[in-house]
């Protein structure tokens, strides 16, 4: 197909418009393309690389002494060498222990990478830890049951008087006496 | 049948789902800072773990695998292409028959497990991918703090390591022009959705990758039901996109059945107009237009006309010219296939 604008050349961009929902094809040549602004309108690729993309960001702030927290240039990591310049330009760490050795920056950074600094998901096997039974929580069950006890005690002696058992009455209210004086 | 032929749930809109979990050995720097023995280390560890994990499971060093092949996974979205061309050294995939499982060696982070399904399968996904961590975990010390959770090389994967993806099919939110909208949207909740690129950084075929962009700070469950979510909200969108289409039928049966003509009866046709032929005709097929072809030969369509699977196919290796000759002949061969 030849080209739709010099009718020359040989078309090979194809240009689409939408427009109220009608779709109209164009076919340029590439030089017409050019002239006619049409190859810049394509969507340019926005799944930009991460590394290279931190790079400029945060390189762009260094220079202009915005981010104060960023400057530890001179820490390095102990494992693997790094310096926080390094993962500036790659954005990558180095090992694990990166970081551990920039954890202030790390910090922010997470914060605006990912909003929060704190892990929250599934948790390795070995690190799992015991659960732990909280004791003010068996001091309140303990509670709990004394009083639920002293109540079935109190049902108990009452029934013990409509009964005319006076002895056991007595027994229960000893018991009664005993419960609440260790509370 | 492989995954990547099938037709899982939803799948007029949404293709097929991932999980991703990135992880790191403890004691080993991370893979850029890796030197030639740190990569042995984890390639080595990582063989030796292969055959305990079960699933089919095989142990492939890159090299040894050829170029085509490597370029027919990355085709098929179980690796990335970067990785496909790359020729480093201790660089390995473990992977079974179904290709359902692929674990990297050895990428940006030491391991990167990956599992895939057709349709949106996210929650099944999940539950396949921490089986495996949890067999990996007993093998492998893995690079942990409990600030941090998973520690990875680049800090935007850090924490669950996870990264759930759904690759969806949107051709009438573009076509009625409606498709910006659904992108801002998204991309507003938090959640990155973005087209798939080809070589010439075009949006291929109408085709969307939906993933979560936050890993730290959340949990897994989490991740996986905002993805469900805001995939079935994009699929409805979609789908009342298409019945706005379908009020004019002829109009679209006339514009589906054109690119079926072509599709069908051309002598060349090269990938990039492949691409978006086959888009209006999976959009024909899934609205019940297209009565010639089934969901099935879609997907077949699809696949088998990319560059290396259609000459892993013809088992042969062929100039560009050759293969647009051969892909036309491989299309017919699938549509005519009883």
């Amino acid at each position: 197909m030849k080209c739709q604008n010099c009718g020359k050349e040989e078309a090979n961009v194809r240009y689409t418009q939408i427009i109220n929902g009608v779709k109209k094809e164009v076919y340029l040549c590439t030089e017409c393309a050019k002239e006619l602004g049409v190859d810049a309108l394509e969507m340019p690729d926005f799944s930009m690389n991460f590394n290279s993309f931190l790079g400029d960001f945060f390189s762009d702030y260094m220079e202009r002494d915005l981010l104060p927290s960023f400057h530890t240039e001179a820490v390095k990591c102990k494992t693997c060498g790094m310096t926080y310049e390094d993962f500036i330009k790659t954005g990558m760490f180095g090992c694990s222990n990166c970081y551990t050795t920039f954890s202030a920056p790390i910090e922010t950074l997470l914060k605006n990478l990912q909003g929060t600094t704190k892990h929250i998901g599934r948790k390795l096997n070995s690190i799992k830890e015991p659960i732990k039974v909280e004791n003010t929580n068996n001091k309140e069950n303990n509670k709990v049951k004394e009083e639920n006890k002293l109540s079935k005690l109190q049902k108990e002696l009452e029934k013990a008087i409509k009964e005319e058992k006076y002895e056991e009455a007595a027994k229960i209210r000893d018991e009664i006496k005993n419960l609440k004086d260790n509370q | 049948m492989n995954w990547y032929l099938q037709n899982g749930e939803d799948s007029d809109v949404v293709v097929s789902s991932r999980i991703r979990l990135a992880r790191n050995i403890e004691g080993i720097p991370f893979t850029p800072k890796c030197r030639k023995e740190d990569l042995k280390k984890v390639y080595d560890l990582m063989k030796e773990a292969t055959v305990s994990l079960g699933y089919g499971l095989k142990f492939f060093d890159l090299k040894d695998i050829d170029t085509l092949t490597k370029q027919s996974l990355a085709e098929k979205r179980i690796i990335s292409p970067d990785f496909a061309k790359n020729n480093k050294p201790y660089s390995a995939i473990i992977i079974n028959d179904d290709e359902n499982i692929c674990i990297t060696i050895n990428e940006e982070d030491h391991v990167k497990i990956q599992v895939y399904s057709s349709g949106r399968e996210i929650e099944t996904l999940m539950e396949l991918a921490i089986e495996i961590d949890q067999k990996l975990e007993e093998i492998i010390p893995y690079s942990y703090s409990k600030q941090y959770g998973y520690l990875t090389a680049c800090p935007t994967n850090i924490g669950t390591g996870l990264k759930a993806s759904v690759l969806v099919h949107l051709p009438a939110l573009t076509m009625t022009g409606n498709i910006r909208k659904v992108l801002n949207i998204v991309n507003n909740l938090g959640m990155s959705i973005r087209g798939v690129y080809g070589e010439n950084s075009k949006i291929e075929g109408c085709m969307y990758q939906i993933s979560n962009t936050q890993t730290l700070g959340i949990t897994e469950n989490d991740i996986v039901k905002n993805l469900n979510l805001i995939t079935k909200k994009v699929q409805e969108q979609e789908r009342v996109a298409r019945k706005y289409l379908t009020k004019s039928t002829i109009d679209i049966e006339d514009e589906i059945y054109r690119d079926y003509g072509i599709l069908s009866n051309a002598r060349k046709l090269n990938e990039e107009e492949t691409i978006d032929l086959l888009s209006n005709i999976k959009l024909g097929v899934d609205l019940g237009i297209v009565q010639e072809l089934n969901d099935a030969k879609v997907q077949e369509l699809m696949l088998y006309t990319k560059p290396a699977n259609l000459q892993n196919r013809v088992r042969k290796s062929l100039t560009l010219y050759e293969q647009e000759v051969e892909r036309a002949k491989v299309v017919k061969e699938i549509i005519n296939a009883q």
